[in-house]
């Protein structure tokens, strides 16, 4: 079955931009571009903790399905279990060298093995620079959920702030942890927000800040939003403080457009906006450096109580690979997966537990692979 | 100077204010309060005389994320809109990793605001690629959107590398000269003014600056790109003083690189020479007026206005455009404008953020269109109309398949 779909739907991918392209003139199809040589994409694959290998399973069977030409470099990579894990150097090799990857997300103990303050997270993003995370809140189809039409993108800094891991204590029974915030980093994320809002046509930015208090510190990041908002005359610029920003994200989330802000408040806004839409099972994210893309499930929970049970949700995952397909240049095969799973949703007749239902993730990933359905054009 | 006009409006919105002296900050707000109190007070000789040449400017942090870049387009008039929609149309099957964020100048309106949204626009992106922008006012407060961009971008050198290409019928085969021009001053500083009545007088303005930035440019060029030879451009027989600073910077700036032959040569000689003997230049660097003669001599031994593309670099921006200047409002909608300048001035900007993979497959393509199928638009004596001359390319794309995201 799924060798027979897999042949129908690349022949017709590979059709479909053909069809696309014609439309511009009407001379007659060259014959000789049927058989086009088979070119593939890598990508770097991070399972990680609890559910990851899971969802990255439900991802896997769905791209045999669909025939997508992506070959995945594996990484078993790990903070919880570190004898297995795969040293940093080499996974952070293979993510540059591909230029995109698709990761779980990574459980942080309390403690560390090791002494070291930075979590295994941490150092990924420092070693590639993955400065700006991105997580697009949207309202899915069927999903219930205390809102709806939320429709936010939430940009977080995640490379300095409080993660700085720079903690001491100067005197016994006295801790001090530094929050850093430099203004090239302030300037390249602000800059980020007012960049993706331009690219996909947003009107407004808020920051998210708290510069009554931390004067100095957030002061900075939200002077250089400030200067940044000018270079932008086309965009709103509003900045709204961390507490408020919260109480109104519970209460009017529809107010909000894109959102900038440093790396806690981010963490934090990240997970209660995901709490919003139907929780950490069905909202996508991505880290950006200026080269590569890290695409995750955009609240950061490894769910590691559902190990085995075969009951997480695989949706924020098979989204995730959408985006990734979307950035690689397959968007034909990331709208089908979209579609899939939105059809999916709406329908309602499959659910997991966390939105309400009785199937398990192996019955959601059939009917999203049974759901698959070739574009008639690509849509880009 | 067209920043000096822009600097009375909105001033506000240009980045080198954020980190300017804050005197500097005062004194032009003072202006701009003034001007936009009264703006017919401020007498043309003013408007030009307020600031340098020369901007400096604070770089901004260029709009790369994830591997993909993003880029002003300006589409301006005439063909424009049409050529930029082709080359949307091949990067998207070529996938190259690039946003455009479509900047539209309305031509007819005297008002700077588009303009302004448009520097502003490359300011933040780091790269452009323009059609060529209509001016229509006549009224001397109004410059020519062309030539504001480059004075407010600082972009002080043209690049226009011309070479035949085979099984285009040109006059000359085989040409390969590269074109080096400075870009903001010269003939277009744009000073003019009536001493006495009935008597313009039109400055000309080179400075050793400039002249070094742009001899210094092309010797590096020249090195980078293994060229052997190369000639300054002047009038310096008659222009003692002014060309004579350009040639004996060049001269200067020559004596670092010995291992590039440099000699010079006078424009009209130089005109002669290209329509009689191209084959015998390399590189040639030039002063504003003169390279836009030359250039468009060039482009027409080589085929017309339809097949080169340029590229104007500053120190922080950069701008791809087709190499001739010329709006081609005539043919607009008729699908006949040849849509090989804007392509590859695409293959230049590609190159020059470095997907060397796509520009090479889109490169490919269209020579193997041009050059070996010798599907040609009527300006080349073809009978194809521009979407058949890019489908074929598109054609092409789709075939090598290299899928290079």
């Amino acid at each position: 079955m799924s060798i027979i779909s897999r042949n129908v739907f690349k022949v017709l991918l590979r059709a479909s931009p053909n069809v696309a392209a014609r439309t511009i003139h009407t001379t007659a199809p060259n014959a000789t571009l049927a058989d086009l040589p088979d070119s593939r994409v890598n990508a770097t694959l991070i399972p990680g903790d609890g559910v990851g290998p899971e969802l990255v399973y439900a991802v896997q069977e769905v791209f045999k399905a669909a025939g997508v030409p992506v070959d995945f470099e594996s990484y078993f990579f790990s903070e919880v279990n570190p004898t297995l894990s795969a040293p940093l150097e080499k996974v952070a090799a293979s993510i540059a060298k591909n230029r995109v990857c698709l990761k779980g997300i990574l459980a942080t103990p309390d403690y560390s093995h090791t002494g070291e303050l930075q979590t295994l997270n941490m150092k990924l993003r420092n070693e590639l620079d993955l400065y700006a995370n991105v997580v697009h809140v949207k309202s899915l189809p069927g999903v219930r959920s205390r809102h709806t039409n939320v429709d936010c993108v939430i940009i977080r800094e995640q490379t300095e702030g409080e993660y700085s891991a720079l903690e001491h204590e100067t005197v016994k029974g006295v801790v001090e942890c530094l929050k850093i915030v430099t203004a090239q980093k302030s300037q390249r994320i602000a800059k980020f927000a007012f960049d993706y809002a331009t690219k996909n046509k947003r009107k407004k930015v808020t920051a998210v800040h708290k510069a009554n208090i931390m004067k100095l510190g957030d002061g900075l990041f939200l002077r250089s939003c400030e200067a940044m908002a000018k270079l932008y005359p086309k965009i709103e610029f509003e900045r709204m403080i961390v507490d408020n920003c919260t109480m109104q994200m519970v209460s009017n989330p529809q107010q909000f457009d894109v959102m900038v802000t440093p790396n806690l408040y981010g963490n934090i806004v990240d997970n209660l906006a995901s709490g919003l839409v139907g929780g950490a099972g069905v909202v996508a994210g991505a880290s950006y450096s200026a080269d590569c893309v890290v695409f995750e499930p955009g609240a950061r929970h490894t769910f590691s109580e559902a190990v085995g049970k075969n009951v997480a949700n695989p949706t924020a995952m098979l989204l995730c690979s959408a985006k990734l397909l979307n950035h690689v240049n397959l968007p034909g095969y990331g709208e089908m997966i979209r579609n899939a799973v939105n059809k999916v949703l709406h329908d309602g007749k499959v659910r997991t537990k966390d939105i309400g239902g009785q199937s398990n993730t192996q019955e959601f990933t059939y009917a999203v692979i049974y759901n698959l359905q070739p574009l008639q054009k690509p849509t880009q | 100077m067209a920043a000096r006009i822009l600097s009375k409006r909105g001033l506000d919105i240009k980045l080198r204010d954020l980190g300017c002296n804050l005197v500097a900050l005062q004194n032009k707000n003072v202006v701009r309060t003034a001007a936009s109190a009264a703006q017919a007070t401020l007498s043309d000789f003013e408007i030009q005389h307020k600031q340098p040449l020369v901007k400096k400017t604070t770089p901004i942090p260029i709009a790369l994320y994830g591997g993909r870049h993003a880029v002003t387009m300006l589409p301006g008039g005439g063909i424009g809109p049409e050529l930029m929609g082709y080359v949307k149309q091949v990067f998207k099957y070529a996938g190259a990793p690039v946003d455009f964020e479509l900047v539209d100048i309305d031509p007819k309106s005297d008002e700077t605001n588009d303009l302004e949204y448009a520097i502003t626009s490359i300011k933040r992106n780091g790269v452009c690629l323009k059609g060529n922008i209509e001016t229509r006012s006549e009224s001397t407060g109004v410059q020519s959107r062309n030539v504001a961009i480059r004075n407010e971008l600082d972009l002080y050198v043209n690049v226009l590398h011309c070479h035949s290409y085979p099984g285009v019928p040109a006059r000359q085969s085989n040409i390969d000269i590269i074109i080096i021009r400075q870009n903001t001053e010269g003939e277009y500083a744009m000073l003019e003014h009536e001493s006495v009545d009935g008597v313009v007088e039109s400055m000309k303005v080179v400075t050793q600056s400039n002249s070094e930035r742009v001899a210094r440019f092309a010797f590096e060029y020249a090195r980078r790109n293994n060229r052997k030879k190369v000639t300054t451009i002047h009038k310096a027989n008659i222009m003692k003083l002014s060309d004579g600073l350009f040639l004996e910077t060049s001269r200067k700036i020559a004596k670092e690189y010995p291992d590039i032959e440099h000699n010079d040569m006078i424009i009209d000689n130089c005109c002669m020479q290209l329509v009689s003997n191209p084959h015998q230049f390399d590189v040639m660097i030039m002063t504003n007026l003169y390279g836009t003669i030359v250039s468009n001599v060039v482009c027409g031994l080589v085929g017309g206005a339809g097949l080169l593309s340029g590229k104007n670099y500053g120190d922080h921006y950069a701008m791809f455009e087709p190499g001739t200047r010329n709006t081609g409002t005539a043919i607009a909608g008729k699908n006949i404008a040849n849509p090989i300048a804007m392509l590859s001035a695409s293959i230049d900007m590609l190159d020059h953020l470095g997907h060397k993979q796509h520009s090479e497959l889109i490169s490919d393509a269209l020579r193997k269109t041009i050059c070996e199928e010798k599907i040609h638009t009527p300006d080349l004596g073809g009978t194809a109309t521009s979407t058949e001359v890019v489908q074929r390319v598109i054609d092409h794309i789709l075939q090598a398949d290299i899928r290079a995201w």
